[in-house]
């Protein structure tokens, strides 16, 4: 790296300003070249091969050795998977689910970086540490724990329910056993399970990212506005929100990535792919891709059509940050 | 020139990592041609000291003919061996001989997975003698996919000490297994009478073929469902009967499948709970007292006579792209051949796959083998087409039938007959 300033440096010295800028512009690209290599190849390869899959026949491994022949079928795929009323069902669980998601991850996420924006050192110190637990948290483990919190038999949830007093239980819930209880039975209270499993898991980043964002902003501007009469609610909408804009979304686009794919707390929360009436794009193109037998084609074009979802999604919401970026 | 120099490191880069993905795919194949100094076989599950010294021997057998080949056994967990089989198959570097669950192996044959047995197992005197229900199992279009290595089916396991305290005796039919699962739970509050496996479909499939219906029969060509009979429905009700009405599960069992099932029975949660007999090495690693208080009787059909069983178990298979067919064959003769058979099956709680073993063993005096030894002379098998593990393993259709009835979804009419036309609708498809 040093010879590479070195040689920058010498020659820029000889160059008029402005060949001199053309020539440093050049550098970013350059440095750029290893990862966007890294990412061709682990990234953008596997992509363009899902793309073409999904434009053929495939439904054994053999094929995909290159052993037998691909038969084309063009959109047929797609057709299928657009056909299916099935199809519409879980696009419906996809989309409210991420919208749920992102809502709440937000809302939680920003009151949490408000919070530590305004606690003392040692506490803000402390109560960052175990918002950054459970972040740390690998998905997996994470969900299996709250898998066992569920349990229908020993969980602590189940517990919980049982020791609320029977009269009060039965006026509110209409039974006051819940040993036994099937907690991941109604695909209402599953969705409501994994909402609570997968927000646990992605508010802190929200919080510390608002938190970080929220130091940027000189507190004077909030505290004139607090001297000028103005309540919490008003201070946050007219000072911090528009000053933490470009945070918020990015933050927005990173959320609905993450819970539009949400796949390993699906996964474990509804023991693998058995709970169809609960399935949502990624787990679908997991299960028709790869449970037996095989249709690679087609998981392949449920994948596709996930990622166009997801670029429209971000691709709007990314204009639209930028337009009003543009008009302040 | 100072561009390129500065590109070096990331030309590098990449050519390395392309080389790498070359390697990934060019395996030597003429190399490994000759190489009889290996052979690799897959068996699924943990494993353990018995089956370890059992397979020892079979080695040392084998060694006897072949002193140059050494046997490699490699234990793949039960659950993982589908992405396992998938991976070797997309990669080309898979096992010599594999053992796989009987359900499996017409989708691994019709993936061509497995080699093409018919002649070398039509040409083995001993493999006459194996059951025939098990040896059309693992068949596909009238060719020899596997080999039968042990049998085993399901019978209902029962907490001999609670049927003492609650005076009942082990149930012969249905309005009997209701009261006694009934008549324990008043006695044990706080237990379930019978731990019902909701999300599994084999022990369900004993109910429904006493009640005298098929799962789908084959008429010309075409695939038709038996769950839209009155006797298929008469099954799908006792079944969810045992949640909704009957109340000795609970509603969370709609979720359970066999293991969840057996462990509420294994840790003293329910008084009766469907597995295999060879489950009971697992259910006393989850409580090793179990075994003084537990003894098995056949699942009941609803008149006094024992329900069939699905006839479950293991085979053995060559995998096709094995260079070492003939020395594989002559490993699986060993392993499968009657002596061993009787010698594994034994060890672990199944039953070998010969008939005149299983018909001459004593298994009757066993309080465990006793249930299933029962269920053993009247088994019967899913249907045979690669596409049944379609409707069996990836859209769960008799699964999802019971579950959306136990949870209050559907009518036992509307899930049976929905079931029967999206069965059909997989069976027929093109």
């Amino acid at each position: 790296m040093t010879t590479l300033t070195e040689a920058t440096g010498t020659s820029a010295a000889r160059e008029t300003p402005a060949r001199r800028r053309r020539r440093v512009d050049r550098l970013p690209y350059l440095l750029l070249l290893p990862c966007l290599a890294v990412i061709a190849v682990l990234l953008l390869w596997p992509l363009g091969q899902v793309v073409m899959m999904s434009f053929y026949k495939l439904d054994s491994v053999r094929q995909l050795r290159g052993d037998r022949e691909w038969p084309w079928v063009g959109l047929a795929n797609y057709a299928q998977i657009l056909g299916d009323p099935f199809f519409r069902t879980v696009l419906r669980n996809t989309v409210l689910f991420a919208v749920a998601n992102v809502a709440l991850t937000m809302i939680l996420g920003t009151l949490v970086g408000l919070l530590l924006n305004r606690l003392g050192r040692k506490m803000a110190t402390f109560v960052a540490s175990c918002v950054m637990l459970a972040w740390a948290t690998p998905a997996l483990t994470g969900t299996i724990v709250w898998k066992w919190i569920f349990d229908d038999t020993s969980g602590l949830v189940t517990w919980l329910f049982n020791k609320l007093p029977d009269g009060l239980s039965t006026t509110l819930f209409g039974r006051s056993d819940w040993t036994g209880y099937g907690w991941f039975n109604d695909p209402l209270l599953f969705f409501a399970i994994l909402t609570l499993v997968v927000v646990w898991h992605s508010f802190p980043f929200i919080a510390v990212s608002v938190l970080a964002g929220l130091k940027s902003v000189p507190s004077e501007l909030q505290e004139a506005a607090r001297v000028d009469g103005a309540g919490p609610w008003r201070v946050f909408w007219s000072v911090t929100f528009p000053m933490l804009r470009p945070v918020f979304g990015i933050l927005v686009v990173l959320s609905t990535i993450w819970d539009f794919k949400v796949f390993t707390q699906q996964f474990v929360l509804a023991g693998g792919t058995q709970d169809r009436p609960t399935f949502m794009l990624s787990i679908y193109s997991y299960a028709e891709a790869f449970s037996p037998p095989p249709k690679y084609g087609l998981g392949s074009a449920i994948a596709v059509i996930l990622t166009l979802i997801l670029l429209v999604v971000t691709g709007v919401y990314v204009r639209m940050v930028l337009r009003q970026e543009d008009e302040s | 020139m100072n561009r390129w120099k500065r590109l070096a490191p990331v030309t590098a880069i990449v050519a390395s990592a392309a080389m790498v993905l070359a390697g990934c795919g060019g395996s030597g194949d003429d190399e490994k041609a000759a190489d009889n100094s290996k052979l690799t076989v897959w068996m699924m599950g943990e494993g353990g000291d018995a089956q370890n010294k059992f397979l020892d021997s079979v080695e040392a057998e084998f060694k006897k003919k072949h002193p140059e080949t050494d046997v490699v056994v490699q234990y793949i967990p039960w659950l993982e061996a589908p992405k396992k089989f998938q991976a070797a198959l997309a990669g080309g570097e898979g096992p010599d001989v594999t053992e796989l669950g009987n359900t499996e192996t017409q989708g691994w044959a019709a993936q061509e997975a497995l080699a093409d047995l018919s002649g070398k197992f039509n040409g083995w005197a001993e493999g006459k003698d194996i059951l025939p229900d098990l040896v059309k199992n693992a068949q596909l279009d009238g060719k020899q996919y596997g080999v039968p290595w042990y049998a085993g089916v399901r019978s209902i396991f029962y907490r001999t000490d609670w049927f003492a305290e609650a005076g009942v005796k082990p149930p012969t039919n249905w309005d009997e297994l209701v009261a006694a699962a009934k008549a324990v739970q008043a006695k044990k509050p706080g237990t379930y009478g019978i731990a019902l496996p909701g999300n599994s479909e084999l022990p369900f499939y004993s109910f429904l073929w006493s009640a005298g219906a098929e799962i789908a029969t084959k008429q010309g060509d075409t695939w038709k469902s038996g769950y839209n009979t009155p006797e298929a429905q008469r099954a799908v009700k006792f079944w969810t009967d045992l949640v909704t009405v009957n109340k000795v599960a609970p509603p969370a069992a709609a979720g359970w499948n066999e293991i969840d099932a057996r462990t509420q029975f294994s840790t003293g949660k329910a008084a009766m709970a469907f597995a295999g007999c060879w489950q009971g090495a697992a259910m006393k690693k989850d409580n090793p007292d179990i075994e003084k208080v537990w003894a098995t009787f056949p699942i009941p059909g609803p008149d006094g006579k024992p329900a069939p069983a699905f006839a479950g178990g293991s085979d053995i298979a060559l995998w096709k792209d094995s260079k070492r067919q003939d020395l594989a064959w002559d490993y699986m003769t060993v392993l499968l051949s009657k002596q061993k058979d009787k010698e594994f099956a034994s060890s672990l709680g199944f039953f070998p796959v010969y008939k005149d073993l299983v018909s001459g063993g004593d298994y009757a005096s066993d309080k465990v083998m006793s249930g299933c030894a029962t269920a053993m002379q009247n088994t019967k098998l899913t249907p045979l087409t690669p596409k049944w593990v379609e409707v069996s393993r990836t859209k769960t259709v008799t699964q999802a039938m019971n579950s959306s009835v136990i949870k209050g979804q559907k009518t036992v009419e509307k899930a049976t007959a929905d079931a029967a036309t999206e069965m059909e609708s997989i069976l027929n498809a093109k």
